[in-house]
């Protein structure tokens, strides 16, 4: 099955009113109904799209026939529809996937493909020009700016530099997320701190008091894991995890990443173009290529595909 | 439309697009002082790095101007026999001009341009879209501590930029002129309550001396924070962003210094 099937909109006779919580039940009977409604739906679209090009054929407007808005895929934690998103140039185009609570999505692909930008999508830092962008359920787009805000405090993020705050201490930088948005005591904060350096395999006695310049990169990354999931976030998002890390911090960071979705159940979406960790960590796997998703499917189906571009991509690996 | 002709319309809708964003994020960084959460430990931490880390230059310009224009009027006020109008000269020119001005260019040369290359880096090395990720509005948590320290700051550092070079004409006219210090400092409070009051009290140049650092310090730490944020290019841009910070700051205060003083010669001194 590839990503764009998977990726269709989603099944218009499902509920309107999906349930946004990872409920077991909800989330295997989603899996379960996934791939037939796909199909299902793919086929529905595509005699609409018909029936809309007949109908439309005086029409001499120039816009892309799209089906009607199905709504969200039951049981998907983050899902993209149809996105179309062009700055000075197009970005991406009918762009969609959908990830379910506990899997680990990577999205891989060349430089400059808008992997990062789907990140910003699903954090709302940019909005599609066309398409939906889910997160359990709801449309982000209509939300305000303080909605937004609301709903990015659900998400933990890691940069690719790490992007910690140079002038304040790892506890500060940890600690920010529970000052900021919870109640919790001084005592109770200091505690979920070191619970989560400890997590990250940091030794918080060693660095709580030490500034992000006096950190190696791969400690920053893992500060910034620390900093992502302070909040208990449900959904990680990654931005070239691994970049710039020698392979062994580079092993180490995926192992983390496994270990959230592993202990913590954790959804984690990774932009990444290390083949070799995507395969490691992934559940799926998304390829960008040419503005759009050219593959999606797990790490065993983007192996065993014929693709000549797929191939190419994968390389020697 | 001729290539050449559409190149000036595309800049031209680029300049307004920015003007537009500029005074958006003023707007915004105002109206946020009235907003929670409220960043009481960021104000502090500004305040400190605006005003008390501002106070050694401020001092130092403020105290050698006084001294400077104290000496160059010195030999035109001998000239006539008005020696004892020492005091009047220096704190009018003082209070009303050259305290405001120069306090406000010596802070957008040394605090506009560390905003903006504080915010820029942060720009550049993401730690703004972290504090989005992180649920948190850049500009209540960094543009808004920053200008409302700004805006108590500068009118502050003025007040002692003015002191001090009154202080410095003090010595000039005592030691070159001979002017007592008594008379000097009467001399100066006659040119203070000389050109009236606002509601009885308040010496319309203090009036004058005051108003204007406090839209200088606005225009200081807004336009310091448009072009920190608005960084691009890496640690390259962070330069262009200060340079750039600096030089419409300090062309800013003097435009509006101008109207500033129209204005309010024209609302002070009414007939």
């Amino acid at each position: 099955m590839s990503d764009r099937d998977r990726g269709a909109p989603a099944d218009p006779n499902a509920s309107t009113d999906p349930d946004t919580s990872a409920d077991p039940v909800d989330v295997a009977e989603g899996r379960e109904r996934r791939a037939d409604d796909i199909i299902r739906r793919r086929q529905e679209e595509r005699v609409r799209t018909a029936i809309k090009d007949e109908l439309s054929k005086d029409d001499t407007g120039d816009e892309r026939p799209r089906p009607e808005d199905p709504g969200p895929l039951r049981g998907a934690l983050i899902e993209l529809e149809r996105v179309d998103l062009a700055f000075d140039r197009p970005i991406l185009e009918d762009v969609s996937f959908a990830a379910f609570p506990g899997e680990t999505l990577v999205i891989v692909g060349e430089s400059g493909t808008g992997k990062s930008t789907t990140l910003k999508l699903i954090l709302r830092l940019l909005q599609p020009d066309n398409g939906r962008v889910y997160v359990k359920g709801k449309d982000i787009a209509p939300l305000s700016f303080t909605e937004a805000l609301d709903v990015r405090q659900q998400m933990g993020m890691v940069f690719q530099s790490a992007a910690l705050f140079d002038s304040m201490t790892v506890f500060e930088n940890v600690a920010y997320p529970l000052r900021e948005h919870t109640d919790l005591s001084d005592d109770e904060i200091e505690a979920r701190v070191k619970e989560k350096l400890e997590f990250v395999d940091l030794a918080p006695d060693e660095v709580i008091e030490k500034l992000p310049a006096e950190l190696s990169g791969g400690m920053k990354k893992r500060v910034g894991i620390a900093r992502g999931m302070a909040n208990n976030a449900e959904i990680m998002l990654y931005d070239e995890p691994t970049s710039g890390l020698d392979p062994l911090t580079t092993g180490t960071i995926t192992r983390l990443i496994m270990k959230l979705q592993r202990e913590l159940n954790v959804t984690s979406i990774v932009v990444s173009h290390d083949i070799r960790s995507a395969f490691r960590m992934a559940t799926h796997i998304a390829l960008l290529a040419d503005r759009t998703i050219r593959f999606f499917g797990t790490p065993e189906e983007m192996a065993a595909s014929d693709d000549r571009y797929i191939r190419d991509f994968l390389g020697g690996f | 439309m001729p290539p050449l002709l559409n190149r000036l319309n595309d800049a031209a809708k680029r300049k307004l697009h920015s003007l537009q964003d500029y005074f958006i994020l003023a707007w915004n960084a105002l109206r946020f002082i009235f907003a929670r959460p409220f960043y009481g430990g960021d104000l502090v931490q500004q305040m400190d790095a605006i005003g008390v880390q501002s106070l050694g230059i401020v001092l130092l310009t403020g105290f050698f101007t006084g001294m400077v224009l104290a000496l160059q009027s010195a030999v035109q006020l001998q000239t006539f026999g008005a020696s004892m109008y020492m005091g009047r000269l220096v704190s009018a020119s003082m209070i009303r001009e050259l305290g405001p001005v120069l306090a406000g260019l010596m802070v957008a040369g040394r605090v506009g341009s560390g905003i903006a290359a504080q915010l820029g880096s942060m720009k550049v090395t993401e730690q703004i879209d972290a504090l989005n990720t992180l649920g948190t509005d850049p500009i209540k948590k960094l543009v808004t501590p920053r200008v409302l320290a700004s805006l108590i700051m500068l009118p502050t550092l003025t007040i002692i930029n003015d002191f001090v070079g009154i202080v410095g004409g003090n010595l000039i006219a005592q030691f070159y002129l001979d002017v007592p210090t008594s008379l000097y400092w009467r001399t100066v409070w006659e040119q203070i309550a000389s050109d009236g009051f606002l509601f009885r009290f308040i010496p319309n140049d203090f009036v004058q001396g005051l108003t204007k650092p406090l839209v200088f310090g606005a225009v200081i730490s807004i336009t310091a924070c448009f072009f920190g944020l608005n960084t691009s290019g890496g640690t390259e841009g962070v330069g262009v962003s200060t340079t750039r910070t600096v030089v419409t700051s300090s062309i800013l205060i003097l435009v509006l210094d101008y109207f500033l003083t129209q204005l309010l010669l024209s609302l002070l001194v009414a007939p």
